[in-house]
């Protein structure tokens, strides 16, 4: 099929590993995520938080640099695992609003166009295909949380020395395994919320919903029934309550700061039960062709 | 060597509707043409063959493959052209043909070179870098072409390929249909309205009806026997069909004094017009035809869809 010949030639060359297919959609994903200038300009907003939080540790550690800032030891706070409990807080909720704005689109438009049955004619399985879009998020939120996070956290062991690292590495699998439940739960229920409606005005609504309403309505509940049950509708909350386990809260700063509401295995069930209405939706409503009943 | 497409006992479901049903078939045609009316099951059987609908009972095999249990080595070696419009409005045409063929398993930069070939093959080399929501109509259908042929796959399945087209369109995919087929590479099946457009470019046809088969025939055995046929449009006459039939001939009458004649080989033309002749008929009009598709799907459509085996050819030389 060569251009000055204009015939049709098949192809006989090299093909890719068959497992690798979905790594095609994740690149060309974040390829139209960031042709977006906005979005683009929002990612790089999202380094902030971690560009401060750098800048503290090394003012934390460097009398040169407190004594130029005129900061002396006034300087607040200390770095342990309800600084980085905080940070992962802050990153969050940025990379929750990263995940509202470019998450549904990416699947909205493949609706809109009809092209899911051109994705899934080729050799790439629904299951790829979610792989593919989640991967997408979960690098854009990796690269804003957990990654950043670990930087920070041994820049600060580098800093502090005295095996501070060693004492202090369950810090380091809290971030991991905190960020990971999180980055899973908001790309499943930014691609679920996309597939259910097809309209990424209505998708990311319906995600801000989920997220906000539901919590109001829960608290609701709570005024109503008078309980706290109401919390299992704010996932928000209920992540949390499973990072403060995490990151080893003492029970006093969990009741301080409202994480007690409800116990951990609730909170790990409410999680659980929006990851399967998830999975559910997806398993239903993204198909090559739908199937319209008589 | 296998046949192109094989169904056996093929049934397909859709909520409580039975879509396909029974299908029995080799299609081992280089061009094969899908024809049906609306709501015959001609795109859920081309769905089926994707492995986007499971079968309720039997299996379709594609070059003696079960597409059940090798659909993704299937899928590497189809190409498909959907129906409808699809695509990704705000790419360039030349990415988004590029980013179906990496995903079909081509490499990057094999991909990118066979997304300009295809362009450029099916007439779009300069609109390639222009947002596929700026094409026309006809151009898109084009870009659907390059996407399915692009990564060079064995079987290009096309869903109405010339839907929408305007004539001098129309006759360019069917040129670029025909051309893909004498390649020999690969074979093409084409699911149309459209008589003509599978006239022209199908060497076999699988007729469909009420998801069942009505007709599996080939067009080049067709063409090879060259049945002749007449319409002829007469005065009524009484015992002129009777004596004409008594010649051999197979006829059929369709009121207001029309009138088909199946001539076999040693019937001369001459002794219609003796036989009219003799029984005071007037030929007011004659068309001295072959048989056409037209007639065949007209056949199928009057009569009763088959449930059991269908040899090929069997729609052939009857009225």
């Amino acid at each position: 099929m060569a251009v000055y010949k204009r015939t049709y030639k098949a192809y006989h060359g090299q093909l890719t590993p068959a497992w690798s297919r979905f790594t095609v959609l994740t690149r060309y994903g974040l390829s139209t995520l960031f042709n977006s200038r906005p979005f683009t300009a929002y990612t790089v907003l999202c380094f902030l938080p971690f560009l401060i939080g750098l800048a503290y540790i090394y003012i934390v550690h460097s009398a040169a640099a407190q004594a130029v800032l005129g900061v002396g030891k006034t300087i607040p706070g200390t770095v342990n695992n309800v600084w980085f409990l905080s940070f992962l807080g802050f990153e969050a909720g940025m990379g929750f609003i990263l995940a509202a704005w470019g998450g549904p689109g990416m699947i909205t438009k493949d609706f809109a166009n009809h092209s899911v049955q051109l994705y899934l004619s080729r050799p790439i399985s629904r299951t790829e295909y979610l792989l593919g879009k989640v991967s997408v998020l979960a690098a854009l939120l990796s690269c804003t949380t957990w990654i950043p996070a670990l930087v920070l956290f041994f820049v600060k062991a580098e800093l502090q020395g005295n095996g501070w690292l060693w004492e202090n590495l369950w810090i380091a699998g809290a971030i991991l395994v905190g960020c990971l439940i999180w980055i899973a739960m908001i790309s499943l229920v930014s691609m679920a919320v996309a597939v259910w409606v097809k309209w990424r005005i209505a998708a990311t609504a319906l995600m801000l919903g989920i997220f906000f309403l539901l919590p109001a309505l829960g608290a609701v509940l709570d005024a109503i029934l008078r309980t706290q049950w109401g919390s299992l509708i704010n996932f928000t909350h209920m992540i949390t309550i499973v990072w403060a386990h995490l990151f080893r809260l003492k029970a006093l700063e969990r009741h301080a700061a409202g994480f007690d509401v409800v116990p951990l295995w609730a909170a790990w069930a409410s999680l659980l039960s929006l990851c399967t209405a998830c999975f559910w939706l997806l398993d239903r409503k993204l198909r090559a062709r739908e199937v319209e009943r008589a | 060597m296998p046949a192109t497409i094989e169904m056996q006992n093929l049934t397909v479901q859709l909520g409580n509707r039975t879509i396909l049903n029974q299908l029995n078939g080799a299609l081992s045609g280089r061009c094969i043409g899908l024809l049906g009316p609306n709501g015959s099951g001609k795109s859920t059987l081309i769905n089926t063959l994707l492995g986007f609908y499971e079968p309720v009972a039997g299996a379709a095999r594609i070059f003696g493959k079960e597409v059940k249990s090798h659909l993704r080595e299937l899928r590497a070696a189809i190409g498909y052209m959907p129906e409808s419009d699809a695509f990704i409005a705000d790419m360039t045409g030349v990415r988004f043909v590029r980013y179906m063929a990496e995903l079909s398993g081509l490499p990057r930069g094999e991909a990118m070179e066979r997304a300009h070939e295809a362009f450029f093959y099916v007439g779009l080399g300069e609109a390639r870098y222009r947002k596929l929501g700026t094409y026309s109509l006809g151009m898109k259908q084009l870009a659907k072409l390059a996407q399915a042929i692009a990564h060079g796959p064995k079987l290009v399945l096309l869903d109405e390929p010339t839907n929408g087209l305007d004539p001098e369109a129309r006759i360019r995919m069917l040129q670029l249909v025909r051309e893909i087929r004498d390649t020999g590479e690969v074979s093409v099946l084409i699911s149309s309205h459209l008589l003509r457009d599978i006239e022209e470019c199908c060497d076999q046809v699988l007729i469909l009806k009420d998801g069942r088969i009505a007709a599996l025939c080939n067009l080049e055995e067709e063409r090879k026997a060259h049945l002749k046929f007449l319409e002829l449009e007469v005065t009524q006459g009484n015992g002129f069909l009777e004596s004409v039939r008594g010649l051999g001939c197979e006829c059929a009458s369709f009121g207001a004094g029309r009138v088909r004649i199946v001539l076999p080989d040693n019937i001369d033309l001459r002794q219609i017009y003796r036989t009219a002749a003799e029984h005071e008929v007037q030929i007011r009009r004659m068309n001295y035809r072959r048989d056409t598709l037209e007639d065949i799907f007209l056949k199928a459509m009057a009569g009763t869809p088959q449930v059991a085996p269908v040899q090929q050819g069997s729609a052939n030389g009857s009225l």
